[in-house]
């Protein structure tokens, strides 16, 4: 009994966001007390073909792709090079590595705020990406370094031996064995940056308006409909990778 | 070595500027070195209220989030289609964004929220102002309960594979050696997740305390989590005070580093790989 019970609640709680998300995305001049929409309308869903929804998606979209490759680029021979540590050097690399995830997304956009000012890049779609970096990084660093952990480095060593150099080691032995986890990478770069709120907040100024940032200042306004819109969308990605995710798990090797 | 030196660079500039403003050398209202703003953010009470808030619910919320994953993972352990539709399902809400999550929340647990509305259908409430505050309200009911929502995937995730991985065996080997089911939940399981568990719990509890997302939403404005007060220094539009920001950010790196010192310490003596 408690079981199915505990089964129902995990139902509800896997389900019933998305339902009321789409629900709230509908409703029309719907207050309290009633429990369900008297009215229907999309014109919130209209808003993410051609206003501010849909400008911001796309904003979003451009700013956490950007991320999810420059991340990769930077994190992968991070998180090699971790790997090939031990002892109290991989614990120090690994907390140094950590750093930028455990910093408070705020200390870290006040902190950069002032060299991004310098460089003459803070309220711009620039500015932010390069911010959105330096936390994808961090992340990626971290998840490549136990990608390459398990990865046998003598395949590497004997490539050399055999007088690959060095670029031709990294794209024709490093790069093709981990092409599945780069993959998975790309998408949990592309994550990170979607979901990212306070650096776009610090960094960006305000001028470079994301999607999270649309939803914020909708539910402030008190426009539930146009924020439970951007919610939905903002869902969308991760979910997607989700799946993919699984379809990856239960496909046959 | 010195590439992870790489990563953590932008944070020790971001360090070495925040230290710079904090004391007076850098900024919109330098005028050179002074300690003002140190002792003034060191010796406010909303300083070190907001650092009490942060932390207690961040502990609050981890502690929920993960004796419910536990609960999960010892309850749904098995090879039966339950089992496996309880652990997928609990995945579900892993990847959502921690400000879909605070939007929800807002809709659900607000005044004029879901849950009000229920409970005025089943006539338990009468009108907006019987139903108690749990957004935006003093001790952070609702601020908790949705990061302890949000978190209850990962830390589920997690401690479904410490048990699957590191279970069977010594439980195992409890019961040839003649242990009771009962002990060997108690001195066994329990002890198990719970070493793989922490390092993950320890984790949540640092996300959760640097959160600016969900308390920007639904945190209140008495005291002020540690994020926010941040934030508000750095806008603050007395430009002479704006320094005071800087402290903060210092405060809260200061917490971060000693956080993830305790991660790897936890990681060092439990994680047996």
């Amino acid at each position: 009994m408690g079981r199915r019970i505990a089964v129902v609640i995990l139902a509800l709680s896997a389900l019933m966001p998305l339902v009321l998300l789409g629900l709230w995305s509908v409703g029309d001049h719907w207050f309290f007390p009633t429990l369900i929409p008297p009215a229907f309308t999309t014109d919130s869903w209209r808003a993410t073909l051609t206003g501010r929804l849909g400008a911001a998606a796309l904003i979003s979209g451009v700013v956490a792709l950007a991320t999810a490759v420059l991340g990769c680029a930077f994190a992968m021979p991070i998180g090699r090079a971790m790997a090939r540590l031990s002892g109290w050097r991989r614990h120090m690399a690994s907390a140094l590595a950590f750093l930028p995830v455990a910093a408070p997304p705020i200390a870290l956009g006040l902190g950069l705020q002032y060299a991004f000012v310098t460089l003459g890049v803070s309220g711009t779609i620039v500015g932010v990406i390069a911010a959105h970096v330096v936390s994808a990084t961090s992340f990626l660093a971290i998840y490549f370094a136990g990608v390459f952990t398990a990865l046998d480095p003598r395949i590497e060593d004997e490539a050399r031996c055999l007088g690959a150099r060095p670029l031709d080691v990294w794209t024709r032995i490093t790069i093709p064995i981990v092409r599945r986890q780069i993959g998975d990478a790309l998408a949990l770069g592309f994550l990170v940056s979607w979901a990212q709120v306070p650096l776009t907040l610090v960094i960006g100024g305000g001028i470079v308006r994301t999607l999270p940032l649309e939803v914020y200042d909708y539910l402030r306004a008190g426009e539930t409909r146009y924020a439970a819109t951007g919610a939905l969308l903002l869902t969308v990605p991760p979910m997607l990778a989700l799946l993919a995710a699984r379809r990856e798990r239960v496909a046959p090797l | 070595m010195r590439l992870a030196a790489l990563v953590a660079a932008p944070v020790l500039i971001g360090v070495l500027y925040s230290i710079l403003g904090a004391l007076g050398f850098v900024g919109l209202d330098a005028h050179g070195f002074t300690m003002v703003h140190v002792t003034r953010v060191l010796g406010a009470g909303s300083t070190w209220r907001g650092i009490g808030w942060s932390l207690a619910t961040a502990t609050v919320a981890t502690a929920a989030a993960t004796i419910a994953s536990g609960a999960v993972a010892i309850a749904f352990r098995g090879t039966r289609l339950g089992d496996r539709v309880a652990r997928a399902l609990v995945a579900v809400p892993l990847p959502m964004p921690h400000i879909v999550a605070a939007t929800l929340s807002l809709l659900v647990l607000a005044q004029s929220g879901l849950v009000a509305r229920l409970l005025y259908a089943l006539g338990a409430i009468h009108s907006v102002a019987q139903m108690p505050p749990l957004i935006l309200d003093r001790f952070g009911i609702g601020y908790m309960a949705t990061m302890a929502w949000k978190e209850v995937p990962f830390l589920s995730v997690v401690a479904i594979s410490v048990l699957a991985t590191r279970g069977p065996r010594l439980e195992e080997v409890a019961r040839t050696l003649g242990a009771t089911p009962r002990a060997i939940m108690w001195r066994v399981t329990v002890p198990v997740l719970w070493r793989g568990l922490a390092p993950a719990a320890i984790a949540v509890a640092i996300v959760i305390a640097g959160s600016f997302e969900g308390a920007y939403l639904l945190a209140p404005s008495n005291p002020l989590a540690l994020p926010l007060l941040t934030y508000e220094q750095y806008r603050t539009i007395d430009a002479t005070r704006r320094a005071d920001a800087y402290v903060l950010v210092l405060v809260g790196l200061t917490l971060a580093a000693l956080a993830v010192v305790a991660l790897e310490w936890a990681r060092a003596r439990w994680d047996v790989e």
